[in-house]
């Protein structure tokens, strides 16, 4: 390696993981955080059987499943401004991230509540509970500990799918690494260093999961949940 | 006290319930045996309205309801007067044993928490699990699960309580700890009504025993009358038949 690739790196090491810290991580877990209230809600509807509303969200779901995640990109921030609609590239990344991943988590979500036995709604409904309150305190707890793995695989791999917010020219961790790589022409060096700042903030994400998913299981004494 | 007249239920154009009529006083011990798919399962629930009624009137202590058309919230009213064990127990899997007791004393009834734990150390150790209060369902055997589910039910000091064959998803070894609770229950003056397999256990406790059969009561007699003599030759033989397996 010359000096001067050298160099090259260790300047643009600093501002790429910089630039993930202010952009990537940011945009990920604003993001994801969106997504998660619209899962919520989105398997709630489905699961409480809400009229109108239901149809609603499975054509939502349709839609964001079958189309692919950059023509939604385009679709909003390229496309919206012919209706006069202008967005600012972050918000409207951060939007379509949040749809994205909510219709994805939704799924996940509903999967997971409906996983838990039917009985124990019955059993709430028995000692007198409104189905508000068995929601809450028995069946999402169990839910959400259930959803938990699948969940932070999704964060996980929005982290690496922050990086299509590029192509709408939101500055993130690999459009700092592109315009390096075209300023410097030192390509491979340039992608296989943002490659590695990826990986090391999906390996702390992964980290804070198998820290996640241990505490769940000590709170809820290990063992499997009894049909 | 409960007085049920006409019931009917169809699932899908299959009549399961085809006009039944019940009663319980207080103080009663009733149980309802019956070959399998007979319809036990779905007049106790229909009676807790874990199912609608197809038709069918409900007289329960001073109020009288029309089953297909009661509300919501003559239910959850009802509800407090009357409990629930299942044959799956139905634990909430995410809580200890005394919060399965207490959660719905405390979240439903608004009891004090310090009033809730009482009770329900109370009823856990009446069901014999002192020691047992803070270990999750997941860690209790299927005898002891129901135990708590037991607790569960008489915590709330209800009415009435229903069991619907309490004992049919436990191993053998552990059919006659839980049937000793209930048989304890009786002996406290509970007014039950108790769907059960277990004809040595009706023929012990209760006081009426009526037998269905095809969605229709056959009999409805007290416990010496139905077990004596003069008998219908479909009950003897069901009777026959579960005395051939055992
Ligand atoms: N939710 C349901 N949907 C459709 N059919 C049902 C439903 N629940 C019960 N059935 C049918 O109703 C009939 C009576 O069932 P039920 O569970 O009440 O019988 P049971 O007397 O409790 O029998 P067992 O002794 O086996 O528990 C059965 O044929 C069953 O298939
Ligand atoms: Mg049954």
């Amino acid at each position: 390696m010359t000096e001067r690739l050298i160099n090259i790196l260790l300047e643009s090491f600093p501002k790429i993981f910089l630039q993930g810290l202010l952009v990537t991580i940011p945009l990920t877990v604003i993001s994801f955080a969106i997504a998660m209230v619209i899962a919520m809600v989105c398997a709630m509807i489905q699961i409480a059987n809400v009229k109108g509303l239901k149809q609603i969200v499975r054509f939502y779901i349709w839609i964001i499943r079958g189309t692919p995640l950059l023509v939604q990109l385009y679709l909003i921030y390229f496309g919206l401004p012919d209706l006069g609609i202008v967005l600012p590239s972050f918000p409207c990344a951060i939007m379509v991230f949040a749809l994205n991943e909510g219709a994805y988590c939704a799924e996940t979500m509903r999967g997971a509540i409906e996983s838990v036995p039917k009985g124990q709604l019955e059993a709430g409904y028995c000692v007198g509970m409104s189905y508000m309150q068995i929601m809450r305190r028995i069946i999402l707890p169990q839910a959400l500990r259930t959803a938990f793995p699948p969940l932070s695989n999704s964060l996980i791999s929005m982290v690496k799918d922050t990086s299509l917010a590029a192509n709408i020219t939101v500055v993130e961790m690999f459009m700092t690494a592109q315009r390096i790589a075209g300023r410097t022409y030192e390509h491979l060096a340039l992608y296989i260093e943002v490659a590695l700042i990826y990986l090391i903030f999906c390996t702390v994400f992964t980290w804070l999961q198998r820290l996640g998913e241990r505490k769940l299981t000590s709170v809820s004494g290990g063992g499997s949940i009894h049909a | 006290m409960l007085e049920v007249t006409g019931l009917k239920k169809a699932f899908g154009g299959n009549k399961i319930l085809k006009g039944v009529d019940v009663s319980l006083q207080k103080g009663d011990v009733l149980c309802v045996l019956g070959p399998s798919g007979s319809g036990k399962t779905t007049m106790l629930r229909c009676l807790n309205y874990l199912e609608k009624a197809d038709a069918g009137r409900m007289r329960f202590m001073e109020n009288e309801y029309d089953m297909p058309g009661i509300s919501k919230k003559e239910i959850s009213a009802y509800r407090r007067h009357t409990a629930f064990v299942f044959q799956n127990f139905n634990l909430f899997a995410n809580k200890t044993a005394i919060q399965n007791v207490t959660e719905g004393l405390i979240v439903a009834r608004r009891m004090s928490r310090a009033e809730a734990t009482e009770r329900a150390e109370k009823a856990l150790i009446e069901v014999g699990l002192e020691g047992k209060f803070d270990s999750r369902p997941s860690q209790l055997s299927g005898g002891q699960q129901q135990r708590v589910a037991i607790a569960r039910a008489v915590a709330a000091e209800p009415d009435v309580i229903f069991f619907d064959e309490p004992t049919s998803a436990l191993d053998p070894e552990l059919i006659g700890g839980v049937l000793d609770v209930i048989r304890g229950l009786a002996e406290n003056g509970r007014t039950m009504m108790i769907v059960t397999h277990e004809v040595n256990f009706a023929h012990n406790v209760a006081t009426r025993v009526i037998f269905m059969d095809e969605g229709r009561i056959l009999a409805d007699a007290p416990r010496r009358e139905f077990f004596g003599a003069e008998q219908l030759p479909r009950i003897r033989s069901f009777l026959n038949s579960l005395e051939r397996k055992e």
